[in-house]
């Protein structure tokens, strides 16, 4: 790994006010949320924490988000300033390059998703339970950090417009059509991400039930990384500066 | 005109480059070669000088022809930037980082062999050493510019290419910038900058490329080509107290060879500037007419280039 495009970009990322504000969202919105609800009566924090919690809050909502902006951030505004240039005009194979900018946007994205991925049930299940359900979670989360994060690399070497296409992306492929078409659940992060947390965790299928098989999901998952990893590198390695005359 | 700068060894080569955008055509068939010294890339803004620089440095690549630095093809092929250097246009670095953090990350970039060393060398070039512990996001468009040069330089690249590198100096840094690239350029480096200010140019390159509209308008030796430009026609706006008297009087003199009159202007053709300049007052007077205004109709380099063209 190149460590000083991995420590260029880190101090990028952390350079923008934007991720700070997204960082906090990220891990207090769960955490909070998780508050409100443990402070109130509950009938079944299980299926509350695996389905409302987990599933539409991080899952659906803050993972993708949070990968979003903090992956476009590696690459896109470096691109779109021009900076990338000093960069680029450097004699490094294009695979260390995208390697290490994913590399650190992961870890930021890790830095604010896994904390509150492992608190948040904790405070709505109150000391009952969880039956797997953290450890499945925050496996799925990881997971789910590089997929995305991946993603969005790929969409701001490929793309002028990072942000648009990936916030279409989450908001209709993943949230919209997944509810509307089955045959998406296949094509899904959402899917693969509640597939391998259903895989791993031992709640009963009556409370919580992923669409997806866990051992399939996740070799879904590997492919979608590996696919996105490729895609980027090839794209950046014939990457063509937008021209101004 | 001569097609090749200077035949001997090519460091940077085009060979019928085109490079369209869609149906807009930027660069339409440009070849030439470049040898060491310093190269300048003339031409009007918009002219497709940094679509060609561009190419050059690997960053577009060429919809038909081939682009060669070094003997190597240079688009998406990192390898060449061990020995090729670039300074872009745009003005932004990493502003979190002070300008020797900036230099010294480009070294280690390049994995040179001891990059702080490396990083001083380039910004003691630049002459920055008193403001190297600043960030570079408080910089001057003048600092920004030298610090760019340092990270273009970092390597010792046997090739620089520098896109309008005076743009926001004042006079002493431009000075000294041209100073910089004189003497790289005396190590037999190949230099090539782009400009569309033709006095900028003039007291720095020896060669010239000139590109107007996506074409190769001219290139060669600087002073031929201000030959060419110098003795082309000029033409000259007249008001007058009688414009129709004056260019009767005008055509009498040896300097003018045509004039034109269109309502309230007269517009009078002469292939020797200054000495129309000095007979125009002259002949009026002598004729009792006054001058109440005379102005060169052509004078932007935008026609002087295009006088090239359609030569």
């Amino acid at each position: 790994m190149n460590t000083t495009v991995f420590a260029l970009t880190l101090r990028q990322i952390a350079g923008q006010r934007r991720i700070l504000v997204v960082g906090l969202v990220a891990t207090l919105a769960p955490i909070g949320l998780a508050l409100i609800y443990g402070a109130g009566s509950f009938d079944d924090p299980l299926d509350w924490t695996s389905n409302t919690l987990l599933d539409s809050i991080v899952v659906r909502v803050v993972l993708p988000l949070a990968c979003l902006l903090v992956g476009t951030s590696a690459m896109g505004t470096e691109i779109e300033d021009g900076t990338a240039v000093y960069l680029l005009s450097k004699p490094l194979p294009r695979r260390e390059i995208v390697f290490a900018k994913a590399a650190a946007a992961i870890l930021v994205a890790a830095a604010f998703l896994l904390p509150a991925t492992a608190l948040a049930p904790q405070l709505s299940l109150e000391g009952a339970g969880g039956e797997g359900l953290v450890p499945g979670f925050l496996v799925a989360t990881a997971l789910g950090i590089c997929a995305y994060t991946m993603i969005f690399v790929l969409l701001s070497v490929a793309t002028s417009r990072p942000l648009v296409f990936g916030l279409g992306y989450v908001f209709i492929w993943e949230g919209l059509l997944g509810d509307l078409f089955t045959g998406t659940r296949y094509l899904s992060i959402r899917q693969y991400c509640l597939g391998i947390a259903d895989g791993i965790s031992t709640v009963s299928d009556r409370v919580f039930a992923a669409e997806l098989n866990g051992a399939i999901a996740l070799a879904l998952m590997l492919a979608v990384i590996a696919g996105a990893t490729a895609l980027a590198t090839r794209s950046l390695a014939r990457f063509e500066l937008r021209a101004e005359d | 005109m001569d097609e090749s700068v200077r035949t001997d060894a090519a460091a940077v080569e085009l060979d019928a480059v085109s490079r369209w955008y869609g149906n807009v055509v930027a660069v339409n068939e440009i070849s030439f070669k470049l040898g060491s010294g310093i190269t300048a890339l003339l031409g009007p803004n918009g002219a497709g000088k940094s679509t060609v620089l561009h190419m050059m440095a690997g960053f577009l690549r060429a919809s038909r022809g081939t682009v060669r630095v070094l003997g190597q093809p240079a688009f998406a092929n990192p390898e060449i930037y061990r020995s090729v250097g670039l300074v872009p246009e745009r003005e932004a670095v990493y502003s979190f980082l002070s300008g020797y953090d900036f230099v010294l990350t480009m070294a280690k970039l390049h994995r040179l062999k001891d990059p702080e060393a490396a990083a001083r060398r380039a910004i003691q070039t630049v002459d920055m050493e008193q403001f190297e512990k600043r960030k570079t996001g408080g910089y001057s468009k003048g600092m920004k510019q030298r610090i760019k040069v340092a990270a273009g330089i970092v390597h010792e690249p046997s090739v620089l290419l520098l896109d309008e590198p005076f743009n926001g100096m004042d006079p002493a840094q431009r000075l000294q910038m041209m100073d910089l690239l004189r003497k790289m350029a005396a190590q037999g480096k190949t230099i090539v900058v782009s400009s569309h200010i033709l006095e900028e140019v003039e007291q720095l390159a020896g060669n010239i490329v000139v590109i107007v509209a996506g074409r190769l308008a001219a290139s060669g030796d600087f002073r031929a080509i201000r030959r060419l430009m110098t003795e082309r026609p000029y033409s000259f706006t007249v008001r007058s107290s009688d414009n129709r008297g004056l260019a009767v009087a005008l055509l009498g003199d040896d300097s003018v060879f045509g004039v034109e009159l269109n309502g309230e202007r007269l517009t009078v053709r002469t292939a020797q500037f200054s000495e129309f300049v000095r007979a125009a007052p002259r002949v009026a007077r002598a004729s009792g007419i006054t001058i109440r205004e005379l102005v060169p109709a052509d004078e932007s380099l935008e026609s002087v280039f295009s006088y090239l063209v359609n030569r």
